[in-house]
C-alpha cells in the first residue's frame, strides 16, 4: 500500500546557543517522512531531541538548517504571520503540563483558540461544548482546571487542540503527568482521533503507546536510529546503571 | 481577532489582577486629576482677568493718535501716489485730518471713527460759588451712547449748549472760600442745572481774560473706570469755537487735525488686525486688546507650567503602567507561548497587551477626569467665596477655575495615549517572543 507523505523532513538541524562560546546540538541532521493519517510515536531518552523535533514540526520554533515540508508547505520559508496561520489551521498541540489557562473554565479554555480565528462567541461556545462532549467532559464544562483531575485536564487540552479541526495532532509526553489509568484513557482518546483521520505524532517515554502506533521513530543524540541501535543503546545505559533494559 | 473579542479579552485580563490594576490606575487618576485641576485653575485665572478687563474697557475700541514724526514709537508712513490723502505733512507727519478720518472710517470692519479732543483751553466749571476743574473732552457726535458709557441719570444726547459730566467729575465741586476746619459743602444736584464754564486766556502783558459759557448738564455718567469718569463732555463745534477764542485765530482741521480718534471695530476678533492696519497707515493705534493679548500670553505660559506639573504626575503613572505590564508579561509568558501555539499572531498578542495598557490609561483617565472636574468645581466655590470676602472694592472675581469641555476629553485621550505608549515596549516584547521559549519559561 502506498502511503502519501504528509510531513517530509530533510537534514533537519537545531542548535541552541549556550552563552557566547558554547552551543548544544539538539538535532543533528534528521531525515524523516511521516505519512498522512499515521500514528507516529517518537521515542528517545531525555535530551535526544524528540521535543525539539515536535516543536519544529509544529512551527513553534525555527530550524538552524534543513527543511520541514508539511502538506507541500515549507515551514522554514514562512513568515511569522504565515507560521501563526499554519499553527492555527494545521496543527493542534497537547502538552505534558496541559497548559490550560487557570482562570478560565473548561469551556472557555476549549473555545480560547477560536478567538484567534474570529469565530463569533455563540458559535465558539457551541463548538467548545461539542468538543467537550467528544472527550466526555460535557458535564465539567463550567469547572476551572483546579477543579478537574489531571486526566480531565488533559482531555480538556485535547478538546482545545481539536478546536480548529487540525490535520495533525502533536502531543508532547501527553501521559507524563498522569497516573496509569488516566494515561491509558488519554492514549485511547488519541487512538480514537487517529481512527477519525487525524495524523498523530506523539513524543513519549511511555512504551504502552507502542500498541497504538502505526510508526515508531527512535531518536538518539539528535539523530534517527534503527530500533536495534536504540535498544542496544538502552541496554548499554541500563547495564551502566546496574540492571537489564526492559 | 474580532474587535469585540479583543475588548472582551482585555477587560477579562484586567479583571484577573484587580489589585495591581487598581493601584496602577490610581497613579493615572492622580495624574489626570492634577492636569484637569491645574489647567482649570490656569484657565479660570485667565478668564477672571479677562472678564475684569472687559468690565473696564471696550475691547473693540482702538485709540488712534496722530504721528508727529521723528518721534517715539510707531511707524511713520508717507503717503505717496494717487491714493494718498492729504494727511501727511512734508515732514512725514500723519495727522488726523477729516480726510484721514474718512480713510480710516472706510477700512473694512470699522463700525465708527469719531474724533475726540482734549480741549486746549483753561477752564473752570462753576455752580453757584462752587468750582470744579474737569477734563474738557470734545466729541464729534450728537450722542455719547455710541461709546457705551453707562448712564447714571439724564440723557446721552449732546446738543448745543449742553454738556454731560462724568461720575467722578460730578462729585469734585469745592468751595474756594472754604475755611480750614469748615465742613465741605454738599455736592450740587447737577442734572438739568445751568452751569457756568469760565474759559480763561492770558494776554501778552499777563492779563487774564475770561469768557463765560452757560451750559446745561443733561446727563451724568455712571462710573466706567475710564477717562469718562473725570470728564465734561462737550460738542466738538462749540469746543473748537472756544479754542479759536483762546488762540485768537481760526482752527483749520485740514491742517491741524484732531488729537485723537476713537475707532470701534465691528468684530472683537479683528481689533488687533485693524489696529495693525491703522499703524501701517502711519498713525499710532493702541487698543486694550493688545494688553489683553499680553495677559493671555502670560496665562498661556502659566497653563503650560500648570499642565507640565500635571504631566509629570502622569509621567510617573506611565512608569507605573510600564512596570505593571512588564510584570504581567513575565507572569504570563507561558500563556503568551500558549496563545501563539493556538494560532495567535504577533499582532494579536501585541493588540491584547497594548489594549490592557491603554485600558489602564483609559480607566485612570476616566477616574481622573471625574475627580479633577469635581475638585475644580469645589475649588471654584471655595475660592470665590474666600476671594469675595477678601475683596476691597472693585468687582468680585467671577471664577477661580474653569473647565472647558475640551479639557476632560483631551485629558482622557491623553491618559489613554500615555497608557498605550507605556505598554508599547512590554507589548512588543510579548509579541516577538519565540513561542517555544515562552512555553518553556519557568
Amino acid at each position: 500500500m502506498s502511503e502519501s507523505i504528509l510531513i517530509a523532513i530533510r537534514g533537519l538541524r537545531k542548535v541552541y546557543p549556550m552563552g557566547k562560546q558554547q552551543a548544544v546540538q539538539a538535532l543533528a541532521g534528521v531525515d524523516l517522512d511521516i505519512p498522512a493519517g499515521s500514528f507516529t510515536v517518537i521515542m528517545g531518552p531525555s535530551g535526544s531531541g524528540k521535543s525539539t523535533l515536535l516543536h519544529l514540526v509544529g512551527g513553534l520554533d525555527r530550524p538552524t538548517a534543513g527543511s520541514i515540508q508539511v502538506n507541500g508547505q515549507r515551514l522554514e520559508t514562512l513568515d511569522e504571520n504565515q507560521l501563526a496561520e499554519y499553527r492555527r489551521k494545521m496543527v493542534g498541540f497537547i502538552f505534558q503540563a496541559f497548559n490550560l489557562v487557570s482562570s478560565m473554565t473548561a469551556l472557555e479554555n476549549v473555545a480560547f483558540p477560536l478567538r484567534f480565528s474570529g469565530v463569533p462567541p455563540a458559535r465558539r461556545r457551541q463548538m467548545a461544548l461539542h468538543l467537550l462532549r467528544q472527550v466526555g467532559l460535557e458535564n465539567r464544562a463550567h469547572h476551572r482546571p483546579t477543579e478537574l483531575s489531571g486526566g480531565q485536564q488533559q482531555r480538556v487540552a485535547i478538546a482545545r487542540a481539536l478546536a480548529h479541526s487540525p490535520r495533525i495532532i502533536l502531543a508532547d509526553e501527553p501521559t507524563g503527568n498522569l497516573d496509569t489509568a488516566s494515561g491509558y484513557s488519554i492514549m485511547q482518546l488519541l487512538s480514537e482521533l487517529h481512527r477519525a483521520g487525524h495524523t498523530i505524532i506523539v513524543v513519549t517515554h511511555d512504551t504502552r503507546m507502542h500498541r497504538f502506533a502505526t510508526h515508531l521513530v527512535y531518536l538518539l543524540d539528535g539523530r534517527v536510529v534503527t530500533r536495534e541501535d536504540y535498544e542496544a543503546a538502552a541496554n548499554f545505559a541500563a547495564l551502566a546503571q546496574g540492571g537489564p533494559a526492559t | 481577532m474580532r474587535f469585540g473579542d479583543l475588548l472582551n479579552l482585555v477587560l477579562y485580563n484586567l479583571g484577573r489582577r484587580k489589585g495591581r490594576v487598581a493601584l496602577t490606575t490610581l497613579g493615572v487618576i492622580i495624574g489626570t486629576a492634577a492636569v484637569i485641576l491645574l489647567v482649570s485653575l490656569g484657565l479660570g485665572l485667565q478668564r477672571n482677568a479677562t472678564s475684569q478687563l472687559w468690565g473696564i474697557s471696550d475691547l473693540r475700541r482702538i485709540e488712534v493718535y496722530p504721528n508727529y514724526g521723528g518721534g517715539e514709537g510707531g511707524p511713520v508712513a508717507v503717503a505717496i501716489g494717487p491714493g494718498a490723502i492729504g494727511s501727511s505733512s512734508p515732514s512725514g507727519q500723519k495727522l488726523l485730518t477729516p480726510a484721514a478720518i474718512e480713510e480710516i472710517r472706510a477700512l473694512e470692519g470699522v463700525e465708527y471713527a469719531i474724533p475726540r479732543n482734549w480741549v486746549g483751553v483753561s477752564a473752570v466749571l462753576k455752580v453757584g460759588r462752587l468750582e470744579n476743574y474737569p477734563s474738557l473732552l470734545a466729541v464729534d457726535t450728537d450722542d455719547l451712547a455710541i461709546f457705551d458709557y453707562p448712564l447714571e441719570a439724564g440723557t446721552t444726547r449732546l446738543e448745543r449748549g449742553t454738556a454731560i459730566i462724568g461720575s467722578w467729575a460730578a462729585r469734585q465741586f469745592y468751595d474756594p472760600r472754604q475755611r480750614p476746619g469748615q465742613e465741605p459743602p454738599p455736592q450740587p444736584d447737577l442734572l438739568n442745572q445751568q452751569v457756568r464754564l469760565v474759559l480763561q486766556k492770558w494776554t501778552q502783558d499777563g492779563q487774564m481774560v475770561t469768557k463765560t459759557v452757560n451750559l446745561r448738564i443733561v446727563g451724568i455718567l455712571a462710573e466706567s473706570r475710564s477717562e469718562a469718569d473725570g470728564a465734561l463732555f462737550v460738542r466738538m463745534d462749540e469746543a473748537t469755537a472756544w479754542e479759536e477764542w483762546a488762540r485768537g485765530q481760526r482752527i483749520n482741521r485740514n491742517r491741524e487735525g484732531y488729537n485723537m480718534l476713537i475707532v470701534r471695530a465691528r468684530d472683537p476678533d479683528r481689533v488687533l488686525e485693524l489696529a495693525d492696519q491703522i499703524n501701517a497707515m502711519g498713525y499710532m493705534a493702541s487698543t486694550p486688546q493688545s494688553f489683553v493679548q499680553g495677559i493671555n500670553n502670560f496665562y498661556l505660559v502659566l497653563q503650560l507650567i500648570f499642565g507640565g506639573v500635571g504631566a509629570i504626575a502622569l509621567l510617573v503613572a506611565a512608569i507605573g503602567i510600564a512596570n505593571t505590564m512588564t510584570m504581567a508579561i513575565l507572569e504570563r509568558t507561558r500563556e503568551i507561548g500558549l496563545m501563539k501555539a493556538l494560532g495567535a499572531t504577533n499582532r494579536d498578542v501585541l493588540s491584547i497587551f497594548l489594549g490592557e495598557a491603554a485600558g489602564i490609561g483609559f480607566l485612570g483617565g476616566l477616574g481622573g477626569v471625574l475627580i479633577g472636574w469635581l475638585g475644580s468645581a469645589m475649588l471654584n466655590v471655595v475660592a470665590i467665596t474666600y476671594l469675595a470676602s477678601q475683596s476691597q472694592g472693585g468687582p468680585p472675581p467671577t471664577t477661580a477655575t474653569f473647565t472647558p469641555l475640551w479639557l476632560p476629553l483631551f485629558a482622557l485621550a491623553f491618559a489613554t495615549l500615555i497608557g498605550l505608549i507605556s505598554g508599547l515596549y512590554p507589548a512588543l516584547r510579548a509579541a516577538t517572543l519565540v513561542p517555544v521559549n515562552a512555553l518553556k519559561y519557568e
